[in-house]
């Protein structure tokens, strides 16, 4: 099978670039080996940057997340909350740090309005009244689901073709050109062999291995963040500490619950995501430096993401993007680094030079067509609305005369797990939760995971006991971490699946 | 008359009041909530090696046969359940695996999934058919409470009457006093009638109930809903100790004590943060890295003072004792075995 452009990775990147390419005419193919937003782009806070954070040590990545801010605002309302953001400095924060972030978020263009600590605690009631400082951002929360499946969804309407759970395994380079791609595809499409033109590796932390397959290096620094999921919402606003990025910054309400992060350490490999003890310690006491309250509050899951970075990584790396060409391999491009906040502009910048080498002369017009509907509100009703922000354009076809529920804790119908699974792009009970939330709730996937395994084993016949300890051992990941009731409840879980049902949940 | 107290209303309370009542104690049970009994599947993984004839007999009910040896069950996921004592429809004698069997699942209700579990038996080489009967009852109710009518019996036999296989797995919906209704359907559909293995539901709930009981027609004063909160100690020895209950406070004195009080999974021990202690602050806590294992630390069935001398007349039983090497699900065999023993301990008092 041949393609004009290959792209490898479906993360925002990948499927932003697909979008991209697709309506400018460009026939493109793109493959991802797990699913959609498996890495990195899946394991982030959903956050959608004002810029702020970066305003100080990262001015040109600061600019770009202002600027495609308002973008994402404009052409992907659906899946965007409006929060706003604070960032807030207490006591023992460095006093002048917060002017020179003033000056910097003017330099960069960087939206800001300053708020009297009264004013801050006013409409923000959860907040420390130890605050002593208060800049309020245009940051919001994103899904960074539903953005991903938009892109995807949207690339294949103008012609992309564009396939998850295929894998590419290996490249034949002739006369420094990419002639030949091997593929190990498992959910059936594709030939084993794909003829590409041109590459894009936008395989985000598993850049460098991709480009392997080449012969070809990318030098990137791995860094793991690990997060906290917060049973429920306890913030009207994106919270950040007013000081030089460090761990346990940023508090985000995002759909059910409220995600706390992040931290940073050096990552053996792209799947190292493991969130040790320390890290869950560090971000709840950080975090309720600023929100006291979060002490109090169940954590329901931990999870790691790996950020593929410029450079050495770590706190002082650039958050911004580089595309490289090797030499060597002359229709091999690899992006790396950004932001998911900015996945839009890397996608027309890798468009741009997919389309100056392939000659063709068409712009890019991913910032100004919509994404999906526009953001719902008033006068709809709260599971017409998320079924919005879940699905944009697709949230239609999902049979709402139903009313059987599969997951309590996400109010999931039962009707959404089959639209998703006649989509046909979901081939595991982690897929079908990526896209529906069934299993992201309060229960991690107790209640709902037996419903939604026998939803697909009737449409897809998937092998029961693997998906179940392979999606249930994912779920309580971190768990093992908790103290108190919630331990107690823990161990009560790990008695019944592994005591009772004899599943092997690893211990 | 003697006066026992017995703190802890799950299997190793229920079981130690029983005894110490059949052996002439005055015996006083105060127990609070759920105990981790009710929790269970309502069977005995393994196979007790003291008091068998006493269990026997403190479990026997005309309403609920038992079956004993190396039985085996199916778990309402489908997976493969093997115990050595459970109710008689919960489980099968091991190697007499039934050849077919008929999985069925109530519309639209979460208990058993017929699906689910047909594609588990059949994946272990058991021929399993999935079969769906309507029904009213919305996902988050239990299924007990609505087959305690007779015409919701009727019903489901009407609806199972045309299956063929040789066996007929349903989900857990009967409680200790309908039980005999299985027989009676299992009469009327002329193939056997199996109980998926259910935890966290009715079959826990069922057992803790006989076991309670089974106590009570022995003669316990049953004190339910109240907590104790303070034993009263001289000499190593307990004299009485303080039960509140409500607005209620009261104190009575006692020549024996067994703490019953379950594991740090049902609150009977304190867990702060991620170590276990005494809520009475008298005793010797053995901890572990893993909050399971952890517990009172004991002396032939006494309980240990935390001036690490044993108690003259206080006894543990259960859970909330320290356990090395507590298996996963088999904590009621060993609930009962230690009962027993704590028993014998005060009786050599």
């Amino acid at each position: 099978m041949r393609t004009d452009v290959l792209i490898i990775g479906g993360g925002a990147t990948g499927a932003g670039i697909a979008r991209d390419l697709a309506l400018r005419g460009v026939n493109c193919l793109l493959l991802e080996m797990g699913d959609f937003c498996h890495g990195a782009s899946g394991g982030n806070h959903g956050l959608l940057h004002s810029g702020g954070r970066y305003a100080v040590k990262d001015p040109t990545s600061a600019s770009e997340c202002a600027l495609e801010n308002a973008v994402l605002r404009s052409i992907a309302p659906f899946c965007i909350e409006d929060t706003g953001g604070l960032f807030v400095s207490l006591p023992e924060d460095d006093p002048s740090f917060a002017d020179t972030f003033v000056g910097s978020c003017r330099k960069a263009n960087v939206p800001f309005e300053e708020l009297t600590a009264k004013e801050a605690l006013r409409s923000e009631p959860e907040l420390s009244s130890r605050v002593t400082r208060c800049l309020k951002v245009n940051d919001g929360s994103i899904d960074p689901f539903s953005l991903v499946q938009a892109n995807v969804d949207d690339a294949r309407s103008a012609g992309a073709k564009v396939l998850n759970h295929c894998a590419v395994t290996g490249m034949t380079v002739e006369n420094g050109t990419v002639v030949e791609v091997e593929v190990r595809d498992r959910r059936g499409g594709i030939p084993a062999s794909i003829v590409p033109e041109i590459v894009v590796n936008a395989a985000g932390a598993w850049v460098d291995e991709v480009a392997k397959l080449a012969g070809c290096r990318v030098p990137m620094g791995l860094d793991q963040g690990s997060m906290l999921v917060m049973d429920g919402r306890h913030c009207r606003y994106v919270v950040n500490r007013l000081r030089s990025p460090s761990n346990g910054d940023i508090i985000v309400p995002n759909h059910t619950s409220t995600i706390l992060g992040t931290t940073s350490r050096p990552a053996g490999a792209p799947n190292d995501v493991t969130v040790s003890r320390e890290d869950v310690d560090l971000l709840v006491r950080e975090t309720a430096a600023m929100m006291p309250s979060l002490r109090e509050r169940r954590t329901i899951r931990t999870y790691g993401g790996v950020r593929p970075l410029l450079g050495g990584g770590g706190r002082g790396a650039s958050r911004s993007f580089a595309m490289l060409n090797d030499e060597r391999v002359g229709n091999l491009i690899s992006v790396a680094g950004g932001k998911l906040t900015t996945y839009r502009l890397m996608a027309e910048k890798v468009s741009d030079r997919v389309c100056e080498m392939l000659g063709s002369s068409s712009n890019c017009r991913t910032h100004k067509e919509a994404l999906g509907p526009p953001a719902n509100g008033k006068g709809d009703s709260i599971s017409a609305v998320r079924l919005v922000r879940k699905y944009g354009r697709s949230a239609s076809s999902v049979d709402t005369t139903d009313a059987r529920v599969v997951c309590s804790c996400e109010q999931v119908l039962r009707s959404e797990v089959t639209a998703v699974l006649k989509a046909g792009d979901a081939l595991t009970l982690a897929d079908v939760m990526r896209r529906t939330r069934a299993g992201m709730g309060y229960c991690q996937g107790f209640d709902c995971a037996l419903s939604v395994l026998e939803i697909m084993m009737e449409q897809n016949g998937i092998d029961p006991v693997p998906s179940l300890n392979e999606f249930l051992g994912e779920r309580e990941r971190g768990l093992e971490h908790t103290s108190g009731d919630q331990l107690r409840q823990e161990m009560l879980r790990r008695h019944v699946l592994n005591g009772v049902y004899g599943l092997g949940v690893r211990e | 008359m003697s006066y026992a107290l017995v703190v802890g209303n799950g299997a190793a309370g229920t079981f130690s009041s029983w005894l110490l009542a059949k052996r002439g104690w005055e015996v006083t049970l105060v127990g609070r909530g759920t105990p981790s009994t009710a929790l269970s599947t309502g069977c005995l993984r393994s196979g007790p090696n003291l008091c068998r004839a006493e269990i026997s007999e403190f479990l026997n009910n005309e309403k609920m046969p038992w079956a004993s040896g190396q039985r085996e069950g199916i778990s309402k996921i489908g997976t493969s359940y093997r115990c050595w004592m459970s109710p008689s429809h919960s489980t099968w004698k091991e190697g007499e695996t039934p050849k077919s069997i008929a999985v069925v699942g109530l519309d639209g209700h979460p208990s058993l999934l017929p699906r689910v579990v047909s594609a588990m038996l059949n994946g272990r080489k058991i021929k399993a058919t999935p079969f769906t009967i309507p029904s009213q009852v919305p996902s988050d109710v239990p299924l007990t409470s609505s087959f305690r009518k007779d015409e919701a019996w009727e019903g489901l036999a009407e609806e199972l009457q045309g299956l063929s296989a040789e066996a007929i797995l349903l989900p857990s919906l009967v409680g200790l006093q309908d039980y005999h209704r299985l027989d009676q359907l299992e009469g009327r559909c002329g193939r056997n009638v199996l109980e998926a293995i259910t935890p966290l539901g009715s079959p826990g709930q069922r057992l803790a109930d006989l076991m309670l009981s089974k106590a009570a027609e022995a003669g316990v004063t049953i004190w339910d809903g109240r907590k104790v909160t303070a034993l009263d100690v001289e000499n190593d020895a307990a004299i009485g100790a303080t039960v509140v209950g409500g607005m209620d406070a009261r104190h009575i004195s006692a020549e024996a004590v067994i703490l019953a009080t379950g594991g740090p999974l049902v609150d009977g021990l304190v867990l702060k943060e991620r170590d276990v202690s005494d809520p009475l602050g008298k005793f010797r806590i053995v901890r572990s890295k893993f909050p399971l294992t952890g517990g009172y630390d004991s002396l032939n069935g006494m309980l240990i003072n935390i001036d690490g001398r044993p108690m003259v007349n206080v006894a543990g039983a259960g859970d909330c004792l320290s356990s090395g090497s507590r298996e996963y699900g088999s904590g009621l065999t060993e609930a009962l075995e230690n009962a027993y023993r704590a028993v014998r301990a005060l009786e050599g008092t």
